[in-house]
């Protein structure tokens, strides 16, 4: 860990997140999510891309029941998925 | 005064007060005329030397008073000479006082005080005006005054660099607190960069997770996932599990590491649970999230090229009640 006792080396410095802490989940409200999520991740081998949608459905949970920060989801990095919501939806009309 | 002394050319005195006959006699001897030795006393030679320059720098010096009625003086030739100065009013009494004052080779002497060479009051310091000379002490005065209050602000000027320096921490605290520019280095992390960035996709990175506890914690702490593949630019999720065994509730805070420790720079938090305590009640289970991102400038960086491993570590350490940690880097 960072208490290695490197002298010579630089020492690793934790930076604090970029918008703080996640609250707890306590009632296990978006648990369901994180359930999808996980179920997806073991499918695809663990690979993180293909799961974004599960991932967007979390943060989407989080956010409506007060447990994140409301963020447009584009500042989250998921701007494609965004678009591509879009996209279907005018085809599909 | 010998006949035709007003008619001769120039006259030469010595310092001792005695006549010499004009240069322009031929066959003389440039030694020191006969009789210095008695007057001057002493290195006649070296009074003499001092007499020979002296008078050549000084023109022809006034001459001794008592038995001679003072001659005129030598008109000023303006073409001649390039700078002998004239002897200011009171030398042109008589030699004597300023023998009095000099001593021997007064020539020297009172030209020296005169242009200050001798007993500059800076370089003296204040130990006394150097020659006692009446005549030049109002200038010397004024010189140390001007030096004090040189120093004065000199040292007024030191005083103030060093407060400066003193102050310039609070004040680069206030200016970054202001401008927003504090902590941010090389990759800004804001939300704008993370919407714009895009993944790049030759290059996936295994992210493995692992979990600690301090010894003295009782939280069952561990990740759901042992890796996952991320290609940088790209955000991504991952879950820790955390459960309190105890029967009392257990406030814990965490901080993290990254291996290797250079892409520990690259690998940029949106957020997670580290570095805020949590708390957990007796019995309780909680997934923890990590929703993170690598930079996509990771790809960029030869010294990353042979990465394609990076272990996030977190250990979670207990907080008393009232305690405060005092964590890196966090406000």
């Amino acid at each position: 860990m960072s208490t290695a006792m490197n002298f010579s080396s630089k020492s690793f410095a934790p930076r604090p997140p970029d918008k703080g802490a996640f609250p707890l989940d306590h009632f296990g409200e978006c648990s369901a999510f994180k359930e999808r999520f996980m179920e997806c991740l073991r499918r695809s081998g663990y690979e993180s891309a293909a799961c974004r949608q599960s991932a967007k459905a979390y943060l989407e949970c989080r956010m409506d029941r007060q447990l994140m920060a409301n963020e447009p989801l584009e500042k989250l990095g998921f701007k494609d998925l965004i678009n591509e919501k879009s996209e279907e939806k005018p085809e599909k009309s | 005064m010998p006949a035709g002394l007003r008619d001769a050319p120039v006259t030469w005195y010595t310092p001792c007060g005695r006549a010499v006959p004009p240069a322009s006699e031929e066959g003389q001897p440039r030694a020191a005329p006969p009789g210095l030795s008695a007057l001057c006393g002493g290195a006649a030679g070296r009074d003499g030397m001092r007499w020979r320059r002296g008078a050549a720098r000084l023109g022809p010096p006034p001459p001794p008073p008592s038995t001679f009625p003072a001659p005129p003086l030598p008109p000023r030739s303006a073409s001649a000479r390039p700078g002998p100065v004239p002897l200011p009013a009171p030398f042109r009494e008589p030699p004597r006082a300023a023998m009095a004052l000099c001593g021997r080779g007064w020539a020297r002497c009172a030209r020296g005080l005169r242009l200050g060479a001798l007993s500059r009051p800076g370089l003296g310091g204040t130990r006394g005006v150097r020659g006692s000379n009446p005549f030049t002490r109002q200038q010397e005065e004024e010189w140390r005054r001007r030096n004090r209050s040189a120093v004065g602000y000199i040292a007024a000027a030191a005083v103030g660099m060093v407060g400066l320096s003193y102050a310039a921490v609070p004040l680069y605290r206030l200016y970054c607190q202001a401008t927003g520019l504090g902590g941010t280095t090389g990759a800004g992390r804001s939300a704008e960069r993370i919407e714009r960035m895009e993944p790049v996709r030759d290059r996936l990175i295994r992210v493995t997770f692992n979990a600690d506890t301090h010894a003295s914690m009782q939280w069952s702490f561990k990740p759901q996932q042992s890796e996952i593949y991320v290609v940088p630019g790209e955000t991504a999720l991952a879950f820790y599990k955390a459960k309190n065994p105890t029967d009392k509730p257990v406030i814990g805070i965490s901080t993290y590491n990254v291996v290797p420790f250079e892409a520990g720079q690259y690998f940029n938090k949106i957020q997670c649970f580290c570095f805020e305590e949590q708390r957990l009640n007796p019995q309780e289970e909680v997934d923890m999230p990590v929703f993170f991102y690598i930079d996509p400038e990771f790809a960029e960086d030869p010294k990353m090229a042979k990465v394609d491993l990076i272990t996030l570590s977190y250990t979670f350490f207990e907080a008393k009640e009232g305690q405060k940690l005092p964590l890196p880097g966090y406000q």
